[in-house]
């Protein structure tokens, strides 16, 4: 019996002391990229801490705008690395969060969730960005509101229409806000024009949309 | 000794209440299963097959994806390129549309990424995401 008790808790040693473990200095790493930036880039450093080598079976990201991969297949006792997860911010804006899934051989604790959040700056809002009017409807003018994002100042803009058919006109409303009206010269055919705002202290384009649809108005 | 071990077993299973208390007090509204988009905004194939011609089908995957297949008659409408899409979507867009938005699977956001953003930024009515996206969409082929 005496044995038994002693082979079981050896080999139980055993197991803790040989484990493989990775511990993360981060699971949550939170970006800020500057307003233009293409991308936001994480780094998820590791450490194997455990006596044994951990393999990565698979590193999946929940969108396709997030590429991540790891430096090596497998991380020896007491090698570092890290997970470098790449976010595509495009087009996107305000708060993103993005997971990271990476998939080890190690027996207690196999699956671990890295997440990423950046928070992208948003120079201007546009509320909204697309104006409408049915065919034959009045061709009142429409507003369109432009107000400064959180540390962004805003003191001028320019709205140019690509179209004749359509009038832009701005008007400085309050502190960091601005209203466009958006007039067409009549709604009698299908037209429509895209609306270039240009932020006086910015180099970044911005668009709204106006149209004339081919079907009455729900607006 | 009976007694003894019922005793422990109602211990442990008061122990084992503490968290879950904790669990339903402060997390309550961070239930994973539970979907950030209202079940009056998601459509399935089947609701948006019968709207034919007036449902007008968006794509939100990014690019490549969208190029090597997708469904017909979808537009490409994707965050990566937002500003330069949205025109073109909006040039083919009426207001009788019922639009339906999907992504690849049904863990994506990016569908209800798109369809929050038409309804906020371009104030669209009638925007629905697909649910299962994509891949529902192949197995109701």
């Amino acid at each position: 019996m005496r044995t038994h008790i002693f082979a079981f808790t050896l080999s139980l040693i055993l197991c803790v002391t040989a484990r493989a473990e990775l511990k993360w200095e981060q699971t949550l790493l939170e970006l800020h990229p500057a307003a233009g930036d293409k991308e936001a880039v994480g780094h998820f450093k590791y450490e194997n801490t455990g006596a044994q080598p951990v393999r990565f079976k698979s590193v999946r990201t929940s969108c396709g705008c997030t590429a991540a991969r790891s430096q090596t297949e497998a991380v020896q006792p007491g090698e570092k690395g890290e997970i470098t997860a790449t976010f595509k911010i495009g087009d996107r804006t305000g708060t993103q969060v993005k997971n990271v899934t990476v998939e080890t051989d190690d027996p207690t604790n196999p699956t671990t969730v890295l997440t990423l959040k950046a928070v992208i700056p948003q120079e201007i809002e546009i509320t909204p960005a697309f104006v409408f009017w049915g065919q034959g409807e009045a061709a009142n003018p429409k507003t369109i509101v432009v107000r400064a994002g959180k540390d962004f100042p805003l003191k001028n803009l320019k709205a140019t229409s690509s179209n004749p058919d359509f009038q832009a006109k701005v008007e400085h409303t309050g502190s960091g806000e601005f209203k466009i009206d958006v007039q067409p010269r009549e709604t009698t055919h299908p037209t429509s024009a895209t609306l270039t705002i240009q932020p006086e202290n910015s180099a970044k384009m911005f668009y709204a949309t106006a149209r004339v649809t081919n079907a009455p108005a729900v607006q | 000794m009976k007694s003894a071990l019922v005793g422990q077993a109602l211990v442990l299973a008061a122990l084992a209440l503490v968290p879950g208390l904790g669990q339903a007090i402060y997390f309550h509204d961070k239930v994973s299963w539970k979907s950030s988009v209202p079940v009056s905004e998601m459509v399935t194939v089947e609701q948006a097959r019968t709207w034919g011609k007036n449902a007008l089908w968006v794509d939100a995957r990014p690019d490549d994806e969208f190029v090597r297949d997708h469904v017909p008659g979808a537009l490409s409408l994707n965050e990566d390129r937002w500003n330069e899409l949205l025109s073109q979507f909006l040039a083919v867009w009426s207001p009788e549309k019922k639009v339906v938005v999907y992504c690849s699977s049904k863990s994506c956001n990016a569908s209800r990424e798109v369809a929050r953003r038409l309804r906020k930024e371009a104030q669209l009515p009638n925007v629905f995401v697909l649910q299962g996206g994509w891949e529902a969409w192949l197995k109701s082929k």
